[in-house]
């Protein structure tokens, strides 16, 4: 018997190879101790058990998920397997970085609207239009719905302030796009071909408030889609479906005047119609520059995250342009093979990242040495992929809103080895609260019926905002990570 | 007598010759000198005397010293024939002699000398006379007792007396002389002869004596050989049952035989002039001797005209290999072989009989399906079948045509995107605008809609009717102006939906408007004539509608199911189908710029029950009609008919001309659906049938389209079955390919209600993305 069980303890330590890693982290707050060299640790582990080694080694009392990192995509099986596929020696010392894991963002709260919401911006300390005099609790969501209102809501779901009707100045059709500028300005646009500047005034007790417009800008003939504001430099981009990217001031005097045969006044038709038009007058502008290359509908426009003269659109014909906003000029083209329909920057990895009709998300290098147009691809959506918003905590996260009802937070160092070569994968999944709360959690709906995401924003205090068809804004929060931030 | 020995006689007599002629003895001649200067002292010989004369001379030399000399001189071993060979010489010496004597007479045997008186004197040479002459030698020993029995002289001490009278005293008995010898004690090997070197008297020790003995005795000398061996029997004279040999082999083994090369030479040579021809070519198999009779069935058969009436015998082919009996291996079917044609029907297999091997002819069996073959026969011919059977041994799979693989042909839509749902009841009709942003719909609930094509949000909704279903919406070509076009119970509407900015909507005002004026400017038609022709009416709306957005409505008085634009977009052709619709009022061509409504045809066209749809070329004056069963294509310019379609369906629903004919180098092409199923491709420059019929649907196919931009050779078609089939058309520029036609991919989701699945499909402009309206209430984006 003692001749048996020699040959089986043998062959167990050959099934718990060891090796040796080095585990590093970048964050000072969970960061081992200098001293800590490499460990030697079995390779049958994966990230859960990693993640308990991690914690054990930290000595928290309240473990934290980690992700791991190494040769920069994150460990999605055990460290052998990985070893096997990648061809590394177990002899070698792994270089591994862990970073918190990113939870599962959890529904907080759901705002519940007469339509369609189109567009959503959320007003926080960290928000891009914020200030930090905006306490916690304090922030504000705007949502631009399809009946032409914009609202602002407070975090327990109240609509502190409504944007007056057609007939008191307000949107005369649906809106596709409203940003917050600062905290006390708001920029909307929509269907009605309009770009609308509201000035937004709050009373003391932060329950009511009120939206006022300020500037009326025409000059697209065709709904517009998209909007970014810039306000340091007081700019605006404008997506439009007439094949132009409208290039707006926000400051009435800077901008020119509004071409006369686009206001609505210039209609011939009856007048019984029209008299709906608003009994309040607005100053009408008109845009610093239309920016006409494309050669179909324009489905986003946005500045570079870095540098406020320039800028970039995509649209349904196939293309990816590179402007330069100080002479409103075409500097470059990327054509890709689908048209894309939703636009966002990621500064720190000189990408840009394009959401598809064809259900994915393709990540672009804008610069001209970039050889290939796609640098990467991410698939998981089932639908057109029509918002985008960048991860604030990571520079290589990233969320996206698509037309089949879900938000995916990506990372792009989560990949995995596809036909068609790496791809990304989402790393969670965000579905509406509404199919849940109808007890079809599960089910999916042809073409995201009734549930599709039109914007999705993602603001490190309150967390991600998405709207869509099924009339919500919605909001997760991923709880672990704002615990981290918080601490 | 042996010519060896007698050329050794020579050789010696010549020698004897030499030593008598010459000057020196014999005994100082060395022997092998002598044999080099022989030769030519016998030629100098045969030159001074003749042959004969030496042979004379030879013999008697012979005679005289042979004696002696031969114990001496010769090294041979002396053997018994030795004296015989003498005495036969002696014989011939003695027989030539005779005439050699005659010759003797002639020469001189004398010598003429003086005597004392000076006569002359003969002295004639001493005559020798032979052993066997008369006048022999007298032998003074010899008894002359003469013939008398010795016993006579028993008793006296002689014997006999000689010729000289003298006793001849009796010998010594052997008695007495052994007993003197046995006397005398002689010592062992005592020769008598003193040993030269030694000076003391040779002895010879056993070994030499027993040589001599041998020598004395002609035996081989040396010592251990037997002339005795035990006989070997290589060729015996008893007959063995298993004789074995161990005989040298024979030399006819192995030298090459000169009977034969002879032989082979001669055939060779035979072959050289030609006598043999190595080769000869088979005679003609076919000339066998006459005696049998052949038939030849078909020999007086002329050709015949192809008639039903007449079939000819079948003319089999000659038999195979794989018929015979005994067949070649290969043509053996292995198992597989034989599994496969017993379990193919006897009707389909390729051969009748599979292919066996008996080895031999008597070994075959006897053919098993004679009665039943016969019985065939006989019924064939009782029968009398008049049909022909090709049958056709081609492969399925190759008539197949090769093509790419779907995913080479992307994009092309996959999954549905969006749903539009707000129609109460079925959605009948759609449309994408020609931006690509805006979808317009019509359906049963008397609706018109505009939706925004991605998001699905209804934008503008219109009610046209209350009662009457929208039965077709269609946007007008071009940029410059959004005009929607519907037909809904007996109007045709023309509506701006307010969806546009003003500047648009004012210029496709301006394109609508603009024929008010010309309607009033023109002449109001007489009462007779309004009677007679009933012009339909361009009128305003009423007011609500009006505020909703339509500008025009045009009473046709029967149910418009078909509006089409021309691709400038003043004019649009609308069909009424309806059988109560009079043949001169069924199509009916609009022009928008004039307000004026026109009835092109007259008649009911031929065939094929009311007109269905109509087209305009895209690029030519040309207007597609499609009835029931054809489409006629006219040329409106010069007002005649241009060509029929005959797609052979039973009732077309719906057509699409290829958006590329437009461009010069392609020929037309049409897709056709039909309510029997097919979707049809003609190609009109091929033929006026349908290149290729496309037979996957279940139930009627209500519309086809195709893509209307040439950047994607897409076209799709909607099916009652409640799907749409996706297709890849790729038309090329030039004549001599046709159409590759690549089905892509069925779109399933909308629900069939009512019998009634898709009921309508369009492309959007650019993208490959394409709507259906359902029957179930909804449309649906596929992307």
């Amino acid at each position: 018997m003692a001749e048996n069980q020699n040959p089986a303890a043998t062959s167990s330590q050959d099934t718990q190879r060891q090796i040796r890693v080095q585990l590093t982290s970048k964050q000072e707050d969970i960061a081992l101790p200098e001293n800590t060299g490499p460990i030697l640790v079995p390779t049958g582990l994966r990230r859960y058990a990693l993640s308990t080694l991690v914690n054990n080694l930290l000595g928290n009392d309240k473990p934290i998920p980690f992700e791991f990192l190494i040769n920069g995509s994150f460990l999605r099986t055990s460290i052998d397997e990985y070893l096997t596929t990648n061809g590394i020696s177990a002899e070698t010392t792994l270089e591994i970085e862990y970073v918190r894991a990113l939870i599962p963002p959890l529904h907080i709260a759901s705002f519940e609207h007469d339509d369609w919401v189109s567009s959503t911006d959320v007003l926080s300390a960290t928000a891009p239009a914020g200030s930090a005099s905006i306490v916690p609790g304090q922030e504000r969501i705007l949502s631009g719905s399809y009946d032409g209102l914009l609202r602002i809501w407070n975090m327990s779901s109240q609509i502190v302030a409504t944007s007056p009707s057609a007939t008191d100045g307000g949107h005369s059709a649906s809106i596709k796009a409203a940003k917050f500028v600062s905290p006390s300005q708001i920029a909307s646009a929509g269907l009605d071909r309009t770009v609308r500047l509201w000035k937004y005034a709050e009373e003391e007790d932060g329950f009511s408030g009120k939206l006022s417009p300020q500037l009326e800008l025409y000059g697209h003939k065709s709904g517009i889609e998209s909007l970014a504001v810039n306000a340091s430099s007081n700019r605006m981009l404008s997506a439009s479906s007439d094949h132009n990217v409208g290039f707006w001031s926000m400051k009435k005097s800077d901008a020119p005047a509004a071409p006369e045969n686009l206001l609505p006044s210039a209609a011939v038709r009856n007048s019984k119609r029209r008299k709906l038009n608003s009994s309040v007058t607005v100053p009408q502008r008109g845009p610093l520059a239309l920016l006409s290359s494309h050669t179909g509908p324009v489905s986003a426009a946005i500045f570079d995250a870095k540098d406020s003269t320039v800028g970039y659109s995509t649209s349904w014909d196939h293309s990816l342009r590179t402007w330069d906003l100080v002479t409103a000029s075409l500097v470059d083209t990327r054509t890709t093979s689908h048209s894309l329909l939703s636009l966002e920057h990621l500064p720190d990895l000189h990408l840009l990242a394009a959401g598809t009709s064809a259900r994915h998300i393709t990540l672009i290098d804008p610069r001209a040495s970039a050889a290939t147009v796609s640098a990467m691809t991410l698939r998981d959506h089932t639908n057109a992929v029509v918002s985008l918003a960048r991860d604030p905590h990571s520079p290589y996260g990233l969320i996206s809103g698509s037309h089949d009802g879900t938000c995916r937070i990506w990372d792009i160092r989560s990949t995995k080895t596809d036909k068609d070569g790496v791809v990304g994968q989402s790393v969670y999944t965000i579905s509406r609260k509404s199919l849940e709360e109808e007890g079809k959690g599960d089910s999916k709906r042809v073409g995201g019926e009734g549930v599709k995401v039109f914007s999705v924003s993602w603001d490190k205090t309150i967390g991600i905002v998405s709207a869509g068809e099924d009339k919500r804004i919605q909001i997760n929060r991923g709880e672990g990570v704002l615990s981290s931030v918080s601490k | 007598m042996d010519p060896s020995k007698a050329s050794k006689k020579r050789k010696a007599v010549t020698r004897d010759i030499d030593e008598e002629a010459g000057v020196f003895s014999g005994d100082e001649l060395n022997p092998g000198d002598l044999d080099g200067a022989l030769s030519d002292n016998a030629s100098e010989s045969s030159a001074d005397e003749e042959d004969s004369n030496s042979e004379i001379e030879l013999v008697d030399d012979f005679s005289d010293e042979d004696d002696e000399e031969d114990e001496l001189d010769s090294d041979e071993i002396p053997s018994d024939n030795g004296g015989l060979t003498k005495d036969s010489e002696l014989n011939d010496v003695n027989q030539s002699d005779s005439r050699d004597m005659a010759s003797d007479e002639e020469q001189l045997n004398y010598r003429v000398e003086k005597d004392a008186n000076g006569n002359a004197r003969y002295i004639y040479d001493e005559i020798n006379p032979d052993d066997n002459s008369d006048l022999s030698e007298v032998d003074e020993n010899a008894n002359t007792i003469g013939n008398i029995p010795l016993s006579f002289y028993d008793q006296y001490p002689h014997i006999g007396y000689d010729i000289n009278g003298k006793k001849i005293m009796r010998p010594a008995r052997g008695e007495a002389l052994d007993a003197l010898l046995d006397s005398i004690e002689i010592p062992k090997g005592f020769t008598g002869l003193t040993d030269p070197s030694t000076g003391k008297p040779l002895e010879l020790n056993n070994d030499e004596l027993e040589l001599l003995r041998k020598v004395q005795m002609n035996e081989i000398p040396d010592e251990g050989y037997n002339p005795y061996e035990p006989m070997v029997e290589w060729f015996t004279s008893k007959q063995e049952i298993m004789p074995l040999s161990a005989a040298p082999e024979p030399k006819r083994r192995f030298v090459p035989s000169k009977h034969e090369a002879k032989r082979v030479m001669k055939i060779v040579k035979a072959i050289r002039e030609g006598r043999i021809l190595p080769y000869k070519p088979p005679s003609e198999q076919d000339e066998v001797d006459e005696d049998v009779i052949k038939y030849d069935l078909w020999a007086d058969e002329a050709e015949r005209p192809d008639h039903p009436m007449h079939v000819p015998a079948p003319k089999l082919p000659p038999p195979g290999y794989e018929e015979s009996y005994h067949p070649p291996p290969e043509y053996l079917p292995d198992n597989k072989e034989r599994k496969a044609w017993e379990a193919t029907d006897p009707e389909d297999r390729e051969r009748e009989y599979l292919p066996s091997d008996f080895g031999s002819l008597r070994k075959v069996p006897g053919y098993e399906n004679f009665v039943k073959e016969k019985f065939e026969r006989c019924l064939d011919l009782y029968l009398a079948p008049r049909v022909r059977r090709s049958k056709l041994n081609i492969d399925p799979e190759s008539l197949l045509p090769k093509l790419p693989s779907p995913e080479e042909l992307k994009p092309f839509p996959t999954v549905c995107a969006t749903v539009f749902r707000g129609h109460k009841g079925r959605v009948r009709t759609l449309a994408v605008d020609p931006s690509g942003i805006w979808l317009a719909t019509g359906g049963d609930d008397g609706t018109v809609r505009v939706w925004e094509l991605l998001s699905g949000r209804q934008l503008w909704s219109v009610k046209l009717s209350d009662e009457d279903p929208v039965n077709v919406v269609r946007w007008r070509p071009g940029r410059e102006a959004v005009i929607l076009a519907a037909a809904a119970g007996d109007d045709v509407f023309l509506a701006v939906p307010p969806i546009v900015d003003p500047e648009l909507e004012t210029t496709s005002m301006e394109v609508l408007d603009a024929g008010w004026g010309y309607a009033a400017s023109r002449p109001a038609p007489s009462a007779t004539e309004a009677n007679k022709k009933s012009t339909p009416q361009w009128l305003r709306p009423s007011a609500p509608l009006a505020d909703s957005g339509v500008c025009i409505v045009i009473r046709l008085r029967y149910v418009a199911k078909s509006i089409s634009w021309h691709r400038r977009g003043d004019y649009f052709v609308t069909v009424c189908p309806g059988s109560s619709t009079p043949a001169s009022q069924a199509i009916s061509i609009h022009t928008l710029s004039k307000h004026l409504t026109q009835f092109p045809f007259r008649r009911r066209l031929k065939g094929g029950g009311p007109p269905q749809t109509a087209h305009f070329h895209p690029s030519k004056p040309i207007l597609f009609v499609a009835n029931q069963r054809t489409i006629r294509a006219y040329d409106l310019s010069r007002q005649l008919l241009v060509r029929i379609v005959q797609p052979g369906a039973r009732w077309i629903s719906s057509f699409d001309i290829h958006p590329t004919s437009s461009t010069s180098s392609g020929g037309d092409n049409l897709i056709v659906g039909s309510y029997d199923r097919r979707l049809l491709w003609h190609d009109l420059e091929l033929s006026q049938r349908p290149y290729k019929t496309l037979r996957y649907h279940r139930k009627a196919i209500r519309s086809v389209k195709f893509h209307p931009s040439g950047r994607y050779p897409l076209f799709a078609d909607a099916s009652d079955d409640g799907s749409l089939q996706i297709f890849h058309g790729s038309v090329t520029g030039d004549m001599l390919s046709n159409a590759s036609i690549v089905p892509l991919k069925v779109l399933k989701g909308h629900k069939i209600s009512g019998e009634l699945g898709v009921l309508d499909v369009d492309w959007h402009p650019k993208e490959a993305w394409c709507v259906s309206a359902g029957a179930d209430g909804t449309c649906r984006l596929w992307m």
